[in-house]
């Protein structure tokens, strides 16, 4: 190469590095941030439904039956105590049984999980939460399929096996309040409050950020069905829905997000934990409830 | 003649590092495929989770990813040149497409069953007196006007083109 050649090669190079570091920080937009309690009763200071779906055992059949009325209950006459029905979800809770018994034969699948003294009870309340060997906050169902390769077993985080083993250990804490503590400084609280951002920011075809609809426009008509608020939400999950078959709640925001128009991210993505971990603290203090169903 | 070699062989290298470096790698896409946006599907008794593609390709648009560098469509001020030239029929066609407009999602309009109530309702719309140029504004990108706005930049984002706000337009203006 001569010398102006390298020189000009030189000058192109310097001119993309500065463009690089440009798209380095991309324009974004963020929806005003509302201020969260880490607890479902913080809904009373953004929808005040809550004060209709508090109690899930005494829930007003009434609305339950009132198309005009039914988001108030937050679709909790869906899950059990007050929804006494068999579904899907009770297949995949046999299903997870069996495939838990098979794995953990050993106990080190429940102690690979984080159940004290081999048990599950009140596990699921804790989830998500720091884990020392992945040196990173992970949800439940990012365990599952971690511990399942441990011991052999391929279960990918959303698929219905690794769904199932889900619905099985959270039914261990059925009727127990979800409480995972995000205002101690740790990873926790960095993961609540990235989540926290990450609600209020724009994306996809149509720059619609989760907190668009979710936080000023609840108990409006949108798509055909009512806006219903963040509060209360991941104390049912994974949860049995007739075209997912088994959904978990990371495969529940790709749902959310391929609605709205946006490209979905990979289950156990550092994205979807951090909105994991943030819809979770809204629901720290309300019972987990499985199996359940939506539409 | 060497300036345009050398040109091109820059653009070419930096194409690629652009592409490589800058996709995140927890999107859910298949990057050889026509449409790149896969959706999960759950299949019964199984370990693995299936992906089928998608019905549109979203990756033109930014995501949650915390790596995706694609910046979002600044907000975009336009000017419409007269004569509006729409097509009203054709507007409310696309009124209430679902890939189109779709604004039966958040808006009621005459006629029409299962409205949203999240916007405004646009019936009788003519008696607001809106001048064509904002309306159009406000389709192409309301954030002109609110930056709070949750209407989506239609023109902007690559939703509608410009005939196609055009006879939305005129169809909005026709509605007595």
């Amino acid at each position: 190469m001569k010398l102006p050649q390298i020189l000009l090669t030189l000058f192109f190079s310097a001119c993309w590095v500065g463009v690089a570091q440009a798209v380095d920080a991309p324009y974004r937009e963020y929806d005003q941030m509302e201020d969260y309690l880490p607890h479902v009763k913080g809904d009373m200071r953004l929808s005040g439904s809550y004060r209709h779906w508090k109690d899930p055992a005494n829930l007003d059949w009434r609305m339950a039956g009132s198309p005009e009325d039914n988001w108030k209950l937050n679709w909790k006459f869906m899950d059990p105590p007050f929804n006494a029905s068999v579904h899907g979800g009770h297949f995949a809770l046999d299903r997870g049984e069996s495939i838990f018994k098979e794995l953990n034969k050993k106990g080190r699948f429940a102690a690979c999980l984080g159940a004290r003294k081999g048990s599950l009870k009140g596990l699921r309340a804790r989830y998500p939460m720091y884990r020392p060997e992945l040196k990173h906050v992970a949800g439940m169902e990012e365990m599952i399929e971690h511990c399942g390769a441990k011991e052999g077993r391929v279960l990918q985080n959303g698929s219905y096996d690794n769904s199932a083993i889900s619905v099985y250990v959270a039914s261990h804490s059925n009727g127990m309040p979800i409480n995972i503590n995000v205002t101690s400084s740790g990873p926790l609280k960095a993961s609540y409050e990235r989540g926290r951002k990450l609600f209020h920011t724009r994306a996809g075809r149509f720059n619609l950020a989760c907190s668009s609809c979710h936080t000023k426009q609840i108990g409006l008509n949108l798509r055909g069905t009512v806006v219903t608020t963040p509060y209360g939400d991941a104390a049912h999950f994974p949860v049995y829905r007739t075209r997912y078959q088994l959904q978990s709640l990371q495969l529940r925001f790709a749902e959310c997000n391929l609605d709205a128009r946006t490209q979905p991210l990979l289950p156990s993505s550092r994205a979807y934990t951090d909105l994991e971990v943030f819809i979770t603290a809204l629901t720290n203090g309300y019972p987990v409830s499985v199996p359940s169903e939506r539409d | 003649m060497r300036i345009s070699r050398v040109m091109v062989w820059l653009s070419a290298v930096f194409s690629m590092s652009a592409v490589s470096s800058e996709w995140p790698t927890d999107l859910a896409v298949s990057p050889s495929a026509v449409n790149m946006t896969l959706q999960p599907k759950v299949v019964v008794n199984s370990g693995r989770l299936e992906w089928a593609p998608f019905k549109r390709d979203l990756t033109r648009w930014p995501s949650l990813s915390h790596a995706d560098k694609q910046p979002t469509p600044k907000p975009r001020k336009v000017m419409l040149e007269e004569p509006l030239n729409g097509d009203p029929i054709r507007g409310r066609e696309l009124a209430l497409a679902r890939e189109k407009g779709y604004c039966i999602v958040c808006h009621e309009l005459p006629g029409e069953a299962w409205p949203g109530t999240v916007g405004a309702r646009v019936l009788n719309f003519k008696q607001h007196n809106y001048s064509n140029e904002l309306v159009f504004q406000q389709i192409f990108d309301s954030r002109a006007f609110n930056p709070n706005s949750v209407m989506p930049p239609y023109g902007t984002f690559g939703i509608l083109n410009e005939q196609e706000i055009r006879d939305l337009v005129a169809y909005l203006q026709s509605l007595d």
